[in-house]
């Protein structure tokens, strides 16, 4: 079964902002307030999961969480409070939450929003209202839409309905599907007549998921234990024993006690200090 | 005691005054009131600092593997402080992680939700072995002091005695680790953090340059114990170190350099930018100057030389930190760590300098001198010790110790308390969005397209003007001057309504002695509910407190907005009798609504009514959106307020 997905056709969004009054009320989100760490009242926060960016010439765009494949926070999150569902949807468990906010750090989107104004705060982010969507329904955002330019379904039915949309109207739209292989593909995709690079931090983003770039690393720790665990210790008797046969050697009669390395005696200079 | 240590003590324990009190804050309050983190900015000085802290106490396992591992005893005086600091540095980690952590109650919850592809998981797991592996270290220190005389002590002691070596592996096995894990953090964010710092291999430089920085704490311990606790420096030693610190530096930006050249990114360290300038001091600082200087013998030797060359690499190296966690970390919104922030970390390092001072104090940190006394400076430091000691004092002298600290602590914590911000001390307040009040300005009108209504024009912006175009004075509205203007023609509104009577309409409450007073007298912030009415002023202008009767007439009732008189029962003159606007029933008294609720609320009504109404002149999309606002014509825009405080809300 493909994953739930949803595509926004940008070229009928009229801004009405009834998605984003539909999903202030699925989510018990109440109103917005300025804020300093807000750079617009009706930017993406912790009150406001979905919004609507506009563009220079009367473009509408809905920004949401993309609800990535691959996706960065899942993989950043240290204690699996964010989790991907098999349906789909990425849903956040705040229970086990610590808050140390390396999903916001990890997404390419810069998506999930905080709750800055209370002493005990949670992530807040768009869950493509999962609870919903389990029992058949479809998103809030999804039904309240009076234009049709969001639309809901499975990821590769919509794939196809945005390339046949491109296709009927190849003057209409920019010839891409945005989010079909972006840093391995999102769930949420969109079909515009304008370029949607500001909905990410660079404007080329590569197709390899980000999780894999630190997978990279951390894939390297076992052999990385071993390897300079062995290599220590190696040195450590190589040393000792070389050491062992200098003395022997010059026939010292250095006591094996004053060679044994420890922690435990105070510094030599001390004790020659006692001794004298 | 000396005067120097004495002075010392005193500052720190101020410091941990001005902490309890940000710390206060911190937890009551949030991380919103504290610091200037944002969903834009979700990391910031604190994190850059934690990384810091763990990169200054790399000298612990450097030390240690140099002695234990490789089997060079004579830096066996290092060893002892260098674990010490190491210690001390993971603490402060971990205690400027519970102020950063949002919900630092769950700081132990990777153990029971461990979720292995997370870097951060990692470092949680190294951080927590480490930090078990620096106290067993440390433990023979304290356990042999004559207070844990006891035979289970002793037991214990004798058990880590043969634990040495294990011990000294797993700590230069957890702190690669660690020390990598903290860059690795970064691969993740290849979009957001500047390509200078950006690397895959970032993880291994953070790694060389911890091991080059580590070393360089070593030395700078040793100064700072000279200088504090008068004790001798061992510049044979010094010198060795600093020429293994010259290698490594050179292996670091070597790597660095290299890998930038071979992703073909090294141009853009050149190209001018703020970024690249900060790139080029940032590579110069940590590593190409001390690592060159460092090569020369004599510098090595001077006590001026290596400390310069510690103090540019403690900079650089921590500046490296900083830049990945801060400086080069794409941000959509301005951050600078709030004072609090500073303060939070400079508290936890006075914490930690006093339990190190403490730790040298009372133990076996440091070697015992060949001199008798301690305490006393040592003679290159001597000289500067000039001044009599009271001079340098706060606080007289003849306080004692526990009186002294006390008191620093506590004038600290009263002084800071007066630069706490408002959030701080009274919650979270709405921002403010001050209105800026309306311009005139020169326009030009013409016939929309199938409507009997006009479109207005600012002349200045769309020229040429037609010809046959009306031209005439328009009001620009644009409250928060974010350019989603509405153009208002005032005068065609004066004679529709008729006249010179029809003011009230619409200025339908004014200044005493004005007849028409702008919107935004009253209706001062853009979004939120603004108070407009002056209770001390009231109380003089009704002979103090004689006049509470005045307008609290019910003398059983709490005397509040609720209970009170409502302004136009008094001021007549004040409130148009005539006007569209009628004071709500539940409005609360001596409250102006929001700019764009009060505008809304003025002309939607009336838009509406004309065009249900009079459809004929007005036309059926009077009452839309983009009648007014021009720069969303032509869609069906319905302006939703999901996001306005309401407007009879209190601010």
């Amino acid at each position: 079964m493909s994953t739930w997905a949803i595509l926004t056709d940008t070229t009928l969004c009229t801004g009405c902002q009834q998605c984003v009054e539909a999903c202030k009320r699925q989510n018990d989100l109440g109103k917005d307030v300025a804020r300093r760490w807000k750079r617009r009242i009706d930017a993406l926060s912790s009150t406001r999961y979905t919004t609507i960016l506009r563009r220079p010439g009367n473009h509408f765009v809905r920004e949401q969480c993309r609800h990535c494949l691959d996706p960065a926070c899942v993989s950043a999150c240290l204690v699996g409070a964010l989790q991907k569902t098999p349906e789909g949807p990425i849903i956040y468990d705040s229970d086990k939450c610590m808050g140390c906010r390396y999903c916001m750090v990890a997404c390419p989107y810069g998506i999930p929003r905080y709750q800055w104004e209370k002493p005990i705060p949670y992530i807040c982010k768009c869950d493509m209202c999962y609870e919903r969507v389990k029992e058949g329904g479809q998103p809030a955002c999804v039904e309240a839409c009076p234009e049709k330019a969001t639309i809901f379904g499975p990821r590769d039915v919509l794939l196809d309905e945005a390339r046949r949309r491109i296709q009927d109207n190849p003057d209409r739209y920019i010839d891409r599907v945005f989010g079909e292989t972006e840093i391995g593909g999102t769930s949420v995709i969109y079909i515009s007549d304008i370029p949607l690079d500001f909905l990410a931090f660079k404007p080329e983003l590569g197709k390899e998921p980000l999780p894999d770039l630190t997978w990279a690393a951390l894939s390297k720790v076992p052999a990385l234990i071993v390897g300079v665990g062995g290599v220590m210790a190696g040195v450590w008797w190589m040393i000792g024993r070389r050491m062992k046969l200098a003395e022997e050697a010059a026939g010292a009669s250095t006591t094996a006690e004053e060679m044994a390395p420890d922690s435990l005696k105070p510094p030599q200079s001390s004790e020659k200090d006692e001794e004298k | 005691m000396n005067a120097r240590l004495r002075i010392v003590k005193t500052v720190l324990w101020a410091l941990i005054g001005v902490l309890t009190v940000v710390t206060l804050a911190r937890f009551l309050r949030g991380l919103g009131a504290t610091t200037d983190l944002s969903d834009a900015m979700p990391w910031g000085f604190w994190n850059a600092f934690k990384m810091a802290a763990v990169a200054l106490s790399a000298g612990g396992f450097v030390v240690a593997g140099t002695v234990y591992i490789f089997g060079r005893e004579r830096f066996h005086s290092f060893a002892r402080p260098a674990v010490l600091t190491a210690c001390l540095g993971y603490i402060t980690f971990v205690v400027a992680l519970l102020y950063d952590l949002g919900l630092p109650w769950h700081i132990w919850y990777p153990i029971i939700y461990p979720q292995v592809h997370s870097v951060l998981f990692e470092v949680a797991m190294c951080v927590m072995l480490y930090l078990t592996v620096l106290l067993l270290e440390f433990a023979p220190v304290v356990l042999e002091s004559p207070w844990f005389d006891r035979p289970v002590f002793r037991t214990v002691h004798k058990l880590l005695h043969h634990a040495v070596i294990p011990l000294v592996i797993a700590g230069i096995v957890l702190s690669t680790l660690h020390q990598s894990s903290l860059g690795s953090l970064f691969l993740i964010t290849p979009y957001r953090l500047h390509p200078l710092w950006y690397s895959p291999i970032i993880w291994i430089l953070f790694l060389i340059s911890a091991v080059g920085l580590g070393l360089m704490v070593v030395t700078v311990e040793s100064f700072f114990s000279a200088w504090l606790f008068g004790r001798e420096l061992r510049r044979d030693l010094l010198s060795v170190l600093g020429g293994a610190t010259s290698v490594v530096l050179f292996l670091y930006a070597g790597l660095r350099l290299g890998d930038l050249a071979v992703r073909h990114d090294l141009g853009l360290a050149l190209d001018g930018s703020w970024l690249a300038f900060v790139f080029l001091l940032e590579i110069f600082l940590s590593a190409l100057i001390p690592a060159t200087l460092l090569l020369f013998r004599r510098v090595r030797t001077s006590t001026a030389g290596l400390g310069i060359c510690a103090v540019m690499t403690i900079f650089g190296v921590a500046g490296y930190r900083f830049n990945v966690a801060v400086v080069a970390f794409e941000r959509r919104m301005p951050y600078f760590p709030t004072w609090m922030e500073l303060v939070v970390s400079a508290g936890i390092v006075a914490c930690a300098l006093l339990v190190y001072i403490f730790f040298v104090e009372k133990l076996k940190v440091y070697p015992k001198e060949p001199k008798s006394e301690p305490a006393e400076a040592s003679p290159a430091l001597k000289k500067i010790d000039y001044w009599p000691t009271a001079t340098y004092s706060l606080l007289p002298d003849s306080l004692g110790a526990p009186r002294r600290y006390s008191l620093a602590a506590i004038i600290a914590a009263s002084v800071v308390v007066a630069f706490l911000p408002h959030a701080v001390l009274s919650g979270w307040q709405p921002e403010r969005t001050p209105v800026s009040t309306t311009r005139t300005l020169d326009g030009w009108m013409q016939e929309r397209d199938g409507e009997p209504t006009h479109e207005f024009f600012v002349a200045a912006l769309e020229t040429p003007v037609p010809d046959g175009a009306e031209r005439l004075q328009l009001l620009m509205i644009d409250g928060n001057r974010d350019g989603r203007l509405v153009l208002f023609p005032h005068h065609r509104h004066i004679a529709k309504l008729g006249g010179q009577k029809s003011c009230g309409m619409c200025h339908h409450q004014n200044m005493p002695f004005d007849k028409n007073s702008s919107c935004c007298q009253c209706h001062r912030d853009m979004y939120a509910a603004t108070d407009i009415f002056d209770h001390a002023l009231h109380v003089s202008k009704l002979r103090g407190n004689e006049g509470c009767a005045d307008c609290h007439q019910d003398a059983m009732a709490i005397k509040n907005r609720q209970t009170a008189l409502a302004c136009a029962e008094c001021h007549e003159d004040m409130t148009v009798a005539d006007s569209m606007v009628k004071p709500s029933k539940d409005a609360v008294k001596g409250m102006a609504a929001g700019y764009m609720d009060a505008m809304h609320g003025l002309c939607i009504s009336c838009h509406e009514q004309a065009s249900t109404e009079r459809p004929q002149v007005y036309g059926s999309r009077f009452a839309e959106c983009a009648n007014c606002h021009r720069d969303v014509d032509g869609t069906l825009f319905q302006q939703r307020k999901p996001y306005v405080v309401g407007r009879s809300e209190r601010p």
